[in-house]
């Protein structure tokens, strides 16, 4: 977003850099700072949903590259994060693999699915392709249920805190910081690659497949780059999850968590990193907001029993609320918020409508 | 929205935060139940339940001069719902006991809080782990009515004792790990009472026609069949046998909607066996358990609400025997040693020892329909079976 | 004998719920994952109706189904209706958050507790035998020939009635059949109240046969499979999906193993995928973009 009072660009290069000027670059470094400065300071439930937050930002990040760039639609998401745990859950309980082993191995995993999810999008478009994702997530929720029917495991797996050398990740203030390097590596991994020809590639492919072709893309190729990057990112994220949590099970692994990223991507606001982040932070808080709001708010005595079907139906209906009256997203608020700032005092009608 | 609007919600973030941190003057137990989404029917009635009894000790002054604090969390059946909130109840809201009412998925998280944080956990109106039976797990305990692989033993005999005929044995249960594990262990017991085993149908969760897995239990030609499963797969597996013709007798468990369910079926050959008495045994508990829902007007039938009452009167024992300051420890120690008196809602007392967390007796009674005279009536008293230590 | 009818009965149920499936992607392109909540909704109506019409059964089950189709009529015009310019991805998620709500209210009204409307209104589901061998619930006899009912009427609404056709021409080209005059507001309108009609009467109708729970959400997405097999855009193709998904369950659960029950249906949906991507019957089509 170049500033609003002027266009001082004198190469290409300042085109595609992160941090383009200093106002930015000071605010991030703010950021930065009062993220480390946050766990000394919250409650171990804050740090808990901070937590929840770095790791949904993981893969919310992953599935907007996928569908908010290259513009393919997956509903397997809870399907590959489950593969990454249950790569970690098996290889940990069967042949008691270290942590560094299991992360990558789980990764590789997601990739070797990304090709599979991926080899049917070049045959297939738009909601299509999301169905057969979805066929694959059932059978991979399958695969793991039979896993631990079988082996005895019926109420989960459970894994033992990860450990690297002699020291031991249990602490939340040590897994808020390892989540939070992991979220912000997902995030530059995605910026740097939405900057490279493979990002510009994706975009190409969503704006119109065919232009693309002509352009000289090849087609197929980044298509099947998005989805096995995509698909190892969400897979080290489920593998995450699984230590975070300290157990596997093909129940965590719902469609509602599908559906949850997939509200992320839409409600951050759809082809936009900032996007996936405000998303995750929206979506993982949400529930909790409005469990506090409906103890707070006075409610009739007669109500008193009925809270938990009032905090699941008031999450529908402001979901439906969000949809209707904001389809930008939360971007779209962001967007305006900054220019509302930008151009005062000299906000016009035309200016601001232009945007 | 306007300024003015911003200012009410901010003061109403400010008031959730100030309420969160106002000093701890009751007992604070912690509840993760499945009270929405697929499988509340089973869950919310026992978590409601749980709330009048403990409103009702509170409205008479509360357990040791000091009231309850019931914090309930809603996990949906979800096993990551249950680990947020399992953390939120030990840390913010700094729970003596933890309560888990809901689907065997959600153990894993909360047990491994649990530990982290040694608060016991207490599985109320969800089915019994092996864990809190001899040798008991230190931190899990359990009061629910049924546990996959007594009740299991107890109905085969119970069919073993009835039955005049040679019996020609048949199974169902739902495709759930624990349901699965109690008709195996069924299954072994029958063999060894030298009984038939003519067939084993495992229906997966919602399924929506009960007919197809039913015809294949019928052809089997059972002239006895169990089902040990949650309600809904028990009832559809019986009701599409008998929709097929098949008229032997079927015993199954007694879960908090069998009374209501035994007079809309209205089927003489349809046993349920269970630990918790219903209420055409008309203890006097029951007069209490009527009043106390009138009073909190809840939606549910007296009859679901036992399960409940029974967690309410161990809870609050547990918690009379805590001396004021209560700490997490403190609880351990009084449910390490407890006797609580069920005053006739079960065959017995519930007793929980250093090792046995589940019960040292565990009765059996049968009801089933008399069609002669239109009502539930009981088939068989209290069977005392002893756990094993 | 007896197979046969599980076939048929199985098949019905999916091919009743799928109506609702296709007619919505038929002419707005938007799958309505909110369907099993929308058949739970319908049942429940019965539920209400059955409760205040005590004694009149049948105009219970008339209100009931009016309900459910105006229940249809609001979704449309309150939450669909501004989403027919977003994105499809958006359109889908209103449809989810919309089951979201539902399933919260529905438990707000009528608590979580299993219902039984058929007794409500006074009726027993007994068995009808069939030939010397086999047995069919009465229920389920209504529901097969409901399902035969349901796909022959909209099968002469959609080729000869003047509705049905505008409401073809919407689905193929909404563009130029908006340019011919077709107001497309009220055919969506129409094609969302069609949807919540099936799919009221197929959850009152399961409701009948077993119970009123919450596990009908879950069935309702049992069925989509059925829908995909057929091709999502086929009345024809969701009715043969259905046979071929049921038929392959019911004999997966008779000859081999009950458990894979869950997953056959997903499984000859890839298949199907592999080999015929839009389905038996559906249209091969160029599908938006995200």
């Amino acid at each position: 977003m170049p500033s609003a009072s002027g266009y001082f660009r004198t190469h290409y290069g300042e085109d595609t850099r992160l941090l383009d000027t200093r106002t930015k670059r000071v605010c991030y470094a703010l950021l930065v700072v009062i993220l480390v400065a946050l766990p000394f300071v919250a409650s171990a439930f804050l740090l808990d949903l901070a937590n929840q937050v770095y790791l949904a930002i993981i893969g919310a990040v992953a599935l907007m590259l996928l569908t908010g760039y290259a513009g393919q639609i997956s509903l397997g998401h809870a399907g590959l994060m489950a593969a990454g745990a249950f790569t970690a859950g098996i290889l940990f309980k069967e042949v008691n693999a270290p942590f560094w082993i299991t992360l990558p191995a789980s990764g590789l995993v997601g990739a070797t699915i990304g090709v599979i999810f991926g080899l049917p999008s070049l045959r297939l478009r738009g909601l299509y392709l999301a169905v057969s994702t979805l066929a694959l997530h059932f059978i991979v929720i399958y695969a793991g249920g039979e896993y631990e029917t079988k082996r005895g495991f019926s109420t989960g797996v459970i894994i033992a805190p990860p450990r690297i050398g002699s020291w031991t990740l249990e602490d939340p203030i040590a897994w808020y910081f390892v989540l939070g390097l992991f979220a912000a590596a997902a995030l530059l991994f995605g910026l740097n690659l939405l900057r490279s020809r493979t990002g510009r590639a994706w975009r190409a492919i969503r704006g119109r497949e065919t232009v693309a072709e002509a352009l000289g893309i090849p087609v197929a190729r980044y298509k099947l780059a998005a989805f096995v990057v995509s698909s190892m990112m969400t897979s080290v994220a489920g593998c995450l999850f699984a230590y975070y949590r300290g157990f596997v099970s093909a129940e965590a692994f719902s469609l509602f968590l599908t559906i949850q990223y997939v509200a992320m991507v839409i409600i951050g606001g759809i082809g936009s990193m900032l996007g996936a982040v405000l998303g995750a932070v929206f979506v993982v808080l949400f529930p909790y907001a409005i469990e506090a709001l409906t103890q707070v708010l006075p409610t009739p005595a007669a109500w008193a029993n009925a809270v938990f079907a009032i905090n699941y139906a008031a999450f529908g209906l402001v979901m439906i609320l969000f949809l209707l009256f904001e389809p930008q997203g939360l971007v779209g608020i962001w967007r305006r918020i900054q220019n509302y700032f930008l151009l005062w005092p000299f906000k016009q009608a035309p200016l601001s409508k232009g945007r | 929205m306007s300024k003015h609007t911003w200012m009410r919600v901010g003061g109403v973030a400010l008031a959730a935060i100030a309420s969160i941190a106002h000093a701890q003057d009751a007992y604070v137990v912690g509840v993760s139940a499945a009270m929405t989404g697929p499988s509340a029917s089973t869950y919310a009635p026992v978590v409601d339940a749980l709330k009048a009894y403990l409103d009702n000790v509170n409205s008479k002054g509360g357990i040791n001069g000091k009231q309850v604090r019931l914090v309930i969390q809603d996990n949906q059946g979800e096993p990551s719902k249950a680990a947020a909130d399992a953390k939120k109840l030990v840390a913010q809201d700094k729970v003596l006991m933890l309560i888990n009412t809901s689907l065997s998925s959600t153990y894993a998280p909360m047990v491994s809080e649990s530990k982290r944080a040694n608060v016991p956990l207490y599985y109320a109106g969800a089915v019994c782990p092996a864990e809190t039976m001899p040798p008991a797990d230190p931190l899990q305990f359990c009061s629910t009515a049924f546990s996959a692989s007594l009740d299991s033993q107890a109905s085969v005999n119970f069919i073993k004792d009835s039955a005049k005929e040679p019996v020609r044995i048949g199974f169902a249960s739902m495709a759930i790990p624990v349901a699965r594990a109690g008709i195996e262990q069924a299954e072994v017991v029958a063999k060894s009472l030298g009984m038939t085993v003519v067939e084993k149908q495992i229906t997966p969760p919602p399924t929506p026609d009960y007919t197809p897995f039913a015809t294949k239990l019928k052809e089997a030609n059972p002239n006895w069949v169990f089902s040990w499963s949650p309600w809904v797969s028990q009832v559809r597996t019986f009701e599409a046998l008998r929709r097929l013709g098949w008229d032997g007798r079927y015993v199954t468990w007694a879960h908090i909607n069998a009374e209501d369910e035994l007079a809309r079926l209205k089927d003489s050959e349809f046993y349920v066996i269970g630990t918790n008495a219903l209420l055409v045994d008309n203890v006097p508990m029951h007069a209490e358990i009527r009043a106390v829902t009138h009073r909190a007007n809840l939606k549910y039938p007296a009859s679901y609400l036992t399960e409940g009452f029974i967690t309410g009167m161990v809870v609050e024992e547990a918690l009379r025997k805590t001396a004021w300051p209560p700490t997490p420890a403190k609880v351990l120690a009084a449910m390490n040693n407890l006797k609580v008196d069920l005053k006739g809602l079960r065959g017995g007392s519930l007793e929980w020892t250093k090792d046995n967390h589940f019960r040292t007796r565990q009765h059996y009674r049968v009801w089933k329909w008399d069609t002669a005279k239109n009502d539930v009536v009981r088939v068989r008293d209290w069977v005392a079976v002893d756990v094993k230590q | 004998m007896q197979l046969t009818i599980n076939i048929v009965v199985l098949a019905a149920i999916y091919a009743l719920i799928c109506c609702g499936y296709v007619l919505i992607y038929r002419v707005s392109r938007v799958m309505s994952l909110a369907h099993g909540e929308l058949m739970m909704l319908g049942a429940y109506g019965l539920f209400a109706t059955a409760g205040t019409f005590s004694g009149h059964p049948l105009i219970a089950i008339a209100v009931a189904a009016v309900l459910a189709t105006m229940v249809g009529v609001l979704v449309y015009v309150a939450l669909m209706r501004s989403m027919t310019g977003e994105a499809v991805l958006a359109a889908v998620l209103a449809t989810i958050a919309l089951g979201i709500f539902l399933r919260g209210a529905m438990v707000l009204v009528w608590s979580a507790q299993e219902q039984h409307p058929i007794r409500l209104l006074g009726w027993t589901n007994s068995a009808v035998s069939i030939g010397e061998t086999a047995r069919i619930s009465a229920a389920a006899l209504v529901l097969v020939v409901v399902t035969a009912l349901a796909y022959l009427s909209l099968y002469f609404f959609l080729k000869y009635t003047v509705w049905g056709i505008r409401m073809r021409a919407a689905g193929q080209n909404p563009l130029l059949a908006a340019q011919r005059g077709i107001g497309l507001h009220g055919i969506y309108a129409l094609a969302w109240a069609l949807a919540t009609f099936t799919g009221g009467i197929a959850g009152m109708l399961i409701a009948s046969d077993t119970a009123l729970d919450q596990t009908m959400i879950i069935i309702g997405l049992k069925a989509f499979p059925a829908a995909l097999v057929g091709g999502l855009d086929s009345l024809l193709g969701a009715l043969i999906g259905s046979l071929i998904v049921a038929a392959a369950e019911v004999l997966m659960i008779h000859y081999i193993d009950p458990l894979l029950a869950d997953v056959v249906p997903f499984f000859v949906l890839l298949v199907f995928l592999i080999v015929r991507p839009w389905g038996l019957y559906g249209s091969k089509e160029e599908l938006d973009r995200v």
